[in-house]
């Protein structure tokens, strides 16, 4: 008869097994489901308010802003039955491949995700059978209300509407007016908006800038920066009308970067990666003056440059013409089981009033045609930048935007060429080497 | 090969212990359950461990392994052409590949070899009797502890380069701001720097662990015989540990081979291309940025395929080499145990 | 023990191999531990500031006055208690599963022979070597045709199957486990699961121990799978850190007071059981 001590022994092993068996019994029972009960298919027509509580999980990046908003609870108190739980990653690539990863194995999904723009043509172009096509809830009669290039980007070649638009990315440049009167040049928004008709005439500020620069201070934050900016501008970028890649035989991409080396070799740039954790601490220590600014990178500045940088920016317009740089969709993955519900949310998030309330709260600009229009966002103005009427800036951008063709792999090109200017600027490399290795990876890379 | 060596003679003692003879008389009954308990008890013992490897590492394993034939894109996993052989031979010309391989090795070897070393020395350190022992040990696994996440904003800010406290500890003497991240060495160097901070302690206890086996009366020989503790732990300690030294050497190997979170999470937002010119991408991270960055699942699982014949032979040559003692570790008369 | 070994016992309080540590074995082990543990204190430091004191240059070194604040708010962003609770529990699991998975299989491979375990132990050794990361895919899509996604034993089943852990005790109970006593107790007539009970139990339970807390440790701090099989809903805690903090500004300090939070169980674990773990090793030590 084993003694208590050698049942004791035992007692890990025992433990085990009937861990084993629970967890086993545990999994083989349930199955993986998350939200509540959930009216799963019902399609009738918008009105008809279900009671049965349902929970929605909406999966973002970056800074969305809806949450700071307070978006989500106002659309919970006007629908007490919907509980919204949002997941947010920080980096878009992290959020991307998750969501691919997903998508393959048509589970973890939420009920809303949200795609970025350099994303949505390889959404709409590839994947179209696992999203939801908006127009079953009658989303074509929203059309009026965005942007044309916004909403036609959301749509696939069949006319399905997978992704309503958020918010777009129109350019300025915001700059530094403590940093720029140190260094002698014009600190008036309308006075360097004037000067900075097209690049060139900013590569020449830039210049200016150097020869009586403070200390530890250059004059752009990257070289990759102001690339994405002119690249923004343009029509026609890395894919053309037949969803052909353009991008090392269309001139405008490698003027961009012809214009981004000319900055490199001036030394305007502070040398930095975008994004990067030493970017983020330039912010508050000076080390550039003047910075790319679509819309949604004024709350970033805020929140780098903090209380500190107050009163110390502001904004003046683009040179070239307008442009943009980000902005997103939500869409509803066909996996969701709440597709009418998730429509709903999704519909309410992206309407004009909501727009117009994202872009008060949080500078998020409109996609919508409607809320772009409104006085409340063309009078914005902005007290951290100086009183600067960011609302008439960026609606003055926004107007200009050209119908960008978009391609599928638009993401990996840009990413490449950004680091082709990286190696020049960080680690001097020859540009034209440079570029040659670039279109050997991409190449290499969507082929 | 040593290892096999090793294995064969495992199995002759192992004979022994299957078909030693009873010295009483048993009954045929309890004889038969017994060979039977002989017999079938391995395989019921290696079964759990096969069971859950046949259903959650051979099923991947044998998918990738199928996939590396095709070309296909993460956003459409059913939708594959048959490429046959062509991923593989497209990576071996591709000189992204080469460069990678090349990292992989230096990388590899700046943070195992140092690294092996002095978690040699901690271990033989630890071995003594202290006051405080415990805490010592303790805290030699902190860094195996701390997430990976803190540890790594923690080295980004360290090999900073315009804000960085290395940086600025290296002005002190008179030296220029490095730029860690962009240069072939320097990055390669701060990453190794992490891996070496992160798994030292790691092997060190395990080092410790099989020091502890080391019967005492060896010791006590050498002790007679007048040996210092420097020829101690030459003579002793590390012969008598050999095993373990090969099994870490083995265990470093493969880490280094597949080293993927360090760099990736080095480089920040960019990290998966280790660094603007690929200048400390290692082979895990190619795979990580063909698949998950390009989404094309078959090249991607190629290159895994590629990286497992890279690991096999490098974990059969540094077997050879450190079971052949022709390592640091060079020794000379082994003690035979009494 | 001979008339010499007893003399050497009387001159020296301990025996060979247990020598007292000198001065600079101290210092050398003191600078180890301040190495060690730096990145975990400034993680401290960083969780009690604000992101903007944290940005600096140069970074603060001694704690601030905000870490109940940075708390408070990683806590409310995401449920923290639920996250550090999954943890426990795939941690545990996985670091109980392994330990006798691998323990059974280590001795089998160690001390028995039988067909094929040759090939068995080679096929081990080499899936070690291949790379885990494009396994994530298609070990995602078997996930979720078995309806586990969101759930632990995504997270828990997968990562049971440890070669390592195999090769360890293998490696391990080759030295720690003479042939004889095995040999003596089939003599005297008990099964193989006596034998693995009564005598490979003991002897392995150094070797365990170590296993255990490495395995135990690895798991905690796994993100790479845990991420695309569970979310938000059913976290573990790296899980949670990696959707703390988001907002215009990814705040740096909350992140990491989010990060403390999560690793403060494993320092728990260490507090208590650390003398425990480590006396495991002793034990071997007086054993061998």
């Amino acid at each position: 008869m084993p003694s208590p001590r050698r049942l004791f022994r035992l007692l890990p092993s025992v433990l085990v097994l009937l861990a084993t068996v629970a967890l086993l019994l545990v999994g083989c029972g349930g199955d993986g489901e998350e939200a509540a009960d959930a009216s799963g298919g019902a399609t009738t027509g918008g009105g008809s308010e279900s009671a049965e509580p349902v929970t929605l999980s909406v999966g973002l990046f970056g800074t969305f802003g809806y949450e700071e908003a307070g978006l989500y609870d106002e659309y919970m108190e006007l629908n007490p039955h919907v509980t919204i739980e949002e997941t947010s990653i920080e980096f878009e690539q992290d959020y991307y491949q998750a969501l691919q990863t997903h998508l393959a194995g048509g589970a973890g999904l939420s009920d809303i995700q949200g795609i970025e723009v350099a994303r949505i043509a390889e959404v709409t172009q590839t994947q179209a059978d696992k999203w939801v096509d908006l127009n079953e809830f009658g989303a074509e009669d929203l059309a009026d209300t965005f942007f044309p290039w916004k909403w036609e980007a959301g749509r696939t070649a069949d006319g399905a509407t997978l992704g309503l638009g958020t918010d777009t990315g129109p350019q300025a440049i915001c700059y530094r007016t403590d940093l720029f009167e140190q260094a002698g040049l014009p600190t008036d928004r309308d006075e360097l908006s004037a000067l900075w008709e097209d690049w060139d005439d900013f590569i020449e500020s830039g210049k200016q800038y150097m020869a009586n620069a403070p200390a530890n201070s250059a004059f752009i934050d990257s070289a990759s920066g102001l690339y994405n900016a002119i690249i923004g501008q343009s029509e026609m970028q890395y894919y053309d009308e037949e969803g052909e890649p353009i991008y090392d035989s269309n001139p405008v991409v490698k003027d961009a970067y012809d214009i981004a080396v000319e900055a490199i070799q001036a030394n305007l740039t502070a040398k930095l990666e975008q994004f990067d954790q030493a970017w983020n601490q330039a912010f508050a220590n000076g080390a550039f003056a003047t910075i790319a600014c679509p819309a949604w990178m004024i709350g970033y500045i805020k929140g780098q440059a903090g209380d500190a940088g107050a009163g110390k920016w502001d904004v003046a317009s683009i040179p070239g013409d307008g442009g943009n740089w980000g902005g997103s969709y939500l869409a509803i993955p066909a996996a969701s089981e709440n597709h009418e519900e998730a429509y709903k949310l999704i519909q309410w998030l992206t309407a004009p009033e909501q727009q117009i309330k994202m872009w008060t709260n949080g500078q998020h600009f409109p996609s919508s045609s409607v809320a772009a229009a409104d006085g409340s966002v063309a009078a914005a103005t902005d007290d951290y930048f100086s009183g600067a009427p960011i609302g008439e800036i960026f609606k003055e951008s926004a107007d200009d935007l050209p119908i960008a063709h978009l391609g599928p792999k638009d993401g990996v090109v840009k990413d490449t060429i950004s680091q082709a200017l990286n190696r020049v600027d960080q680690q001097g490399e020859d540009p034209q080497a440079s570029w040659d290795q670039a279109m050997e990876e991409i190449a290499n890379a969507i082929e | 090969m040593r290892l096999k060596a090793q294995m064969a003679a495992t199995d002759q003692a192992g004979s022994l212990v299957a078909e030693a003879p009873g010295p009483r008389p048993r009954s045929a009954w309890r004889t038969r359950l017994t060979k039977l308990d002989s017999k079938a008890s391995p395989y019921l013992y290696i079964s759990p461990f096969f069971l859950l490897f046949a259903g959650f590492g051979l099923f991947p394993l044998a998918y990738t392994a199928w996939i590396s034939l095709h070309s296909v894109s993460l956003q459409n996993v059913d939708d594959r052409t048959w490429v046959g052989l062509d991923n593989y031979s497209r990576l071996i010309h591709d000189d992204q590949f080469w460069n990678a391989v090349l990292n992989t090795l230096t990388i590899g070897l700046i943070s195992t070899v140092p690294q092996l070393l002095i978690a040699l020395g901690l271990a033989h350190l630890l071995h003594c009797k202290l006051r405080g022992s415990t805490f010592f040990r303790v805290s030699m696994l902190m860094p195996y502890a701390t997430s990976v996440a803190a540890a790594t904003i923690v080295f980004a800010m360290l090999f900073g380069r315009d804000f960085g406290l290395i940086n600025w500890f290296l002005g002190l003497f008179g030296v220029d701001n490095i730029d860690w991240e962009n240069g072939k060495w320097s990055s390669q160097i701060a990453i190794s720097t992490i891996v070496t901070w992160r798994w030292t302690g790691y092997n060190a206890l395990i080092y410790l662990a099989a020091m502890q086996a080391i019967p005492k009366d060896l010791y006590e020989a050498a002790e007679v015989d007048g040996a210092s503790r420097w020829q101690q732990l030459r003579h002793v300690t590390i012969p008598g540990i050999k095993p373990t030294i090969v099994f870490t050497v083995i265990i470093s190997t493969i880490g280094a081979t597949q080293l993927f979170g360090e760099p990736l999470l080095f480089g920040g937002a960019g990290g998966y291309r280790g660094g603007a010119d690929h200048q400390y991408q290692t082979l895990g991270l190619l795979l990580y940025e063909q698949g998950w960055f390009n989404f094309q699942l078959g090249r991607a699982a190629a290159t895994a395929w590629t990286m497992f014949l890279i690991i096999m032979l490098a974990v059969a040559v540094n077997a050879l080499l450190a079971a052949r003692g022709r390592s640091v570790f060079a020794v000379g008369r082994r003690r035979r145990p009494v | 023990m001979s008339a010499v070994s007893q003399r050497r016992r009387g001159l020296r309080r301990w025996g060979v191999g247990e020598q007292r540590g000198g001065p600079w074995t101290y210092a050398v082990l003191v600078l180890t531990t301040i190495v060690a543990i730096f990145p975990l204190y400034w993680t401290l430091v960083a969780a009690s500031r604000t992101n903007s004191e944290i940005v600096q240059s140069p970074p603060p070194f001694t704690p601030g006055g905000n870490l109940f604040t940075n708390i408070g708010e990683a806590l409310d962003q995401v449920d923290m208690f639920k996250a550090l609770l999954n943890s426990l529990i795939v941690s545990g699991s996985i670091a109980l599963g392994t330990v006798l998975f691998c323990t059974l299989a280590g001795f089998a491979f160690a001390k028995l022979r039988f067909r094929g375990s040759t090939v068995l132990l080679i096929i081990i050794l080499a899936t070690m070597m291949v790379p885990a990361q494009l396994g994530v895919v298609p070990l995602f899509i078997l996930i979720a045709d078995l309806g586990w996604v969101n759930q632990l034993q995504a997270v828990i089943f997968p990562t049971l199957v440890s070669a390592f852990g195999v090769v360890f005790m293998r490696q391990y109970l080759l030295k720690a486990l003479p042939t004889e006593i095995i040999e003596a107790a089939v003599v005297d007539g008990a099964s193989s699961f006596r034998i693995f009970r009564s005598i490979v139990l003991p002897a392995a339970r150094p070797a365990m121990a170590v296993l255990g807390m490495l395995t135990f440790l690895m798991a905690w701090n796994d993100f790479f799978w845990p991420i695309i099989a569970l979310s938000s809903q059913n976290p573990t805690v790296q899980v949670a850190l990696n959707s703390l903090g988001q907002g215009y500004v990814p705040d740096r300090s909350i992140i990491l007071a989010g990060t403390l939070v999560g690793t403060v169980p494993v320092l728990i674990v260490f507090a208590l059981l650390g003398k425990q773990i480590v006396g495991g090793i002793m034990e071997g030590a007086v054993k061998g």
